[in-house]
């Protein structure tokens, strides 16, 4: 059984970005670059599924500049077994869109066959929270998305998961082929160790092109404007939880 | 500075290994002084011992260069468990470069593991930076291949809690420095003894203490590499060392600006945040300009090393010049945090502290600079 897990080059989450003067986009030029934290969390699952002998090969996907090897080679210093780098050329940021990259992952699914695509729920940087569901949709595959567990059935027909949703946790089945996007409790992915750094080196990273999978990746979205969020206000002390109640309820907060 | 992509993964990794394991532990181990073997387990588990031992031994097979981004980063967290790492880093070198076929299997393994821990013995209560002075003798015992050994070693690392000691000592009292050698004594053989632990300055989570040989008894297969060579081998593994140590001292200064910059954007003082000063913003750019300096000339001697160019004097400079600054700059941390950096607790206290001892351990600054003269002055 082959797990897909496509990772994303994000900015570093420790890293305060900046909205450019002119309100294009964001002043990300030589801002540290790092895996989405969610990717890392995908990555580690898959790779426990592998260690626990459910699957047998762990492939990441990155698409992007030639900067997104760095982070298939995390990837695979994290234990992934190879890689696939779909090179956009210039395409970068913002201009590579998740349907664009849902129809990459389509047609490497079409070329891998994965019983499982396991992917963070949403990446950092655009917190678009779309790629595994439209990728579940085009390939007419079940989804199961925010997972925390993750547990495949003996015969690999099916996976059990639980689920992060408004209110607490879901449990559900999936059939598989799925795609499953990892939530923040999945798991504490573990370090790249220095050997593993080394030995990820050796590993096979395989480049292809959008052209060469028949994919079309022009932006469908036109980013008008980007603006800093408005500054918090100060709060206000209230003496008891009978003026809290009052005060939210003169503000319209609750009924 | 430019890293490729494998030692910008290296530093990354070491960085966060660093924040989420190290840090956070470090007030505590200064204060209780406790040797941090839970941490020393997690390194090795994360191949963060050995780093360029190769891999067949079980090392990370990294270069000279990776093994000062690990120093450093590591030494951002605690300079206390930088030092354990080049301590390892040192046994592994030394064993890679003389040890024999035997000596490799046995040692380097259990070093890296952290299953065993080691003991650099150089100097004694006579013989500090001038190691020509020291007394411990190995003695052939009658006409077989065995030794006896005897002496005592001083400020000892790891001397509390070392399994395995490699002790240099005289094996022909008459030949001066080409009669010395170096023996890998097990610590639990009858005979050998322990000082108290000392009580620190600084890096205070080290254990160092004596070490005591009375007529130990040391099986031939125990002597590293040549008979007579001891000297030019512990010697030969101390350019690594100062690059370790230069790191340490640049993860220090470092460690110190993160903190002041933090500190100077948070403390008001006349309405303003002090970092809107300019006697602050000058020590900031100060401390900016010693790190990446005291970094470029550690990276450099390392690189150095890699490409296998002599970096005797390189080693000399960049440790020498990034322990003064550590000093001087965990100093001027405390300038910027006022009274509450001179309190127990705070990072720059300590920093400033663990800071100190870079100046002395791995030849003093006042021997590197010896070095760096002769250098110059030799044609």
């Amino acid at each position: 059984m082959k797990i897909l897990v496509p990772v994303k080059r994000v900015v570093d989450y420790n890293v305060r970005v900046r909205v450019k003067a002119d309100g294009s986009g964001l002043d990300i030029a030589n801002a540290k670059m790092s895996m989405n934290p969610f990717d890392e969390i995908a990555v580690e699952e898959a790779v426990r599924l592998k260690e626990a002998g459910v699957a047998s090969e762990v492939i990441a996907v990155s698409a992007g500049i030639t900067n997104c090897q760095d982070t298939l080679r995390t990837a695979l210093a994290l234990g992934a077994d190879r890689a696939i780098f779909v090179d956009t050329g210039e395409m970068r940021g913002a201009e590579l869109q998740p349907l664009a990259v849902a129809k990459l992952l389509q047609a490497l699914c079409m070329k891998e066959q994965p019983q499982i695509v396991l992917c963070g729920k949403q990446a950092i940087d655009d917190d678009a929270n779309q790629t595994g569901q439209m990728l579940a949709g085009l390939m007419n595959w079940p989804q199961a998305t925010f997972a925390s567990k993750v547990v495949v059935a003996a015969d690999k027909s099916h996976a059990t998961l639980t689920r992060e949703v408004d209110g607490g946790t879901e449990t559900l089945e999936v059939s598989l082929p799925a795609v499953v996007t990892a939530d923040l409790r999945l798991n504490e992915p573990r370090y790249a160790t220095l050997p593993n750094i080394m030995k990820a080196k050796k590993k096979p990273l395989e480049i292809v092109t959008p052209e060469a999978l028949g994919v079309d990746i022009a932006a469908r979205l036109t980013t008008l404007k980007v603006a800093e969020p408005g500054k918090r206000a100060a709060g206000v002390r209230v003496a008891d939880v009978n003026e809290l109640v009052a005060r939210l309820k003169k503000d319209g907060v609750i009924a | 500075m430019f890293l490729s992509s494998e030692h910008q993964q290296v530093a990354d990794m070491v960085r966060r290994f660093s924040d989420e394991v190290v840090r956070p532990e470090a007030e505590r181990l200064d204060r209780e002084e406790a040797f941090a073997g839970d941490i020393y387990q997690q390194m090795a588990d994360n191949g963060l011992f050995g780093i360029t031992v190769p891999e067949e031994y079980g090392g990370a097979g990294l270069d000279c260069l990776a093994y000062s981004i690990v120093m450093e980063e590591l030494a951002r967290g605690y300079s206390s468990v930088a030092d354990q790492c080049g301590l390892v880093e040192l046994f592994g070198t030394m064993l890679c470069k003389y040890g024999s076929a035997a000596q490799k299997t046995r040692w380097i393994g259990p070093l890296i593991r952290a299953e065993l821990r080691g003991a650099y013995c150089i100097t004694e209560a006579g013989a500090g930076s001038d190691v020509s002075g020291i007394k411990t003798t190995a003695t052939r015992r009658g006409s077989g291949d065995d030794w006896v050994l005897n002496g005592s070693k001083l400020w000892i690392h790891n001397a509390p809690v070392a399994d395995v000691a490699f002790v240099l000592a005289r094996t022909d009292p008459a030949a001066g420095k080409r009669g010395m050698s170096i023996f890998i004594v097990d610590c639990h053989a009858a005979g050998v003894s322990r000082g108290p632990k000392e009580h620190k300055l600084g890096q205070r989570s080290s254990q160092v203490g004596e070490l005591n040989f009375a007529d130990v008894s040391v099986p031939a297969d125990a002597l590293l590499g040549l008979e007579g060579r001891g000297f030019h081998m512990m010697m030969s593994v101390l350019e690594k060392g100062r690059v370790g140590i230069g790191a340490l001292a640049v993860g220090i200064i470092q460690a110190a600006l993160d903190a002041s910059i933090a500190q100077a954007k948070l403390r008001q003082q006349f309405g303003h945040a002090i970092a809107e000063f300019q006697a602050i913003q000058f020590m900031l750019a100060d401390m900016a300009k010693d790190a990446q300096a005291a970094r470029l000339l550690v990276r450099s001697a390392a690189m150095q090393m890699d490409a296998g160019v002599d970096a005797g004097m390189a080693s000399s400079m960049a440790k020498c010049f990034a322990s003064d600054a550590a000093v001087a700059q965990s100093s001027n941390a405390i300038q910027i945090f006022g009274g509450s950096g001179f309190i127990r607790g705070y990072e720059v206290e300590r920093l400033y502290r663990d800071a100190k001892i870079t100046q002395i351990y791995e030849g003093t600054n006042q021997i590197q600079r010896v070095i760096i003269a002769r250098k110059l002055l030799q044609d």
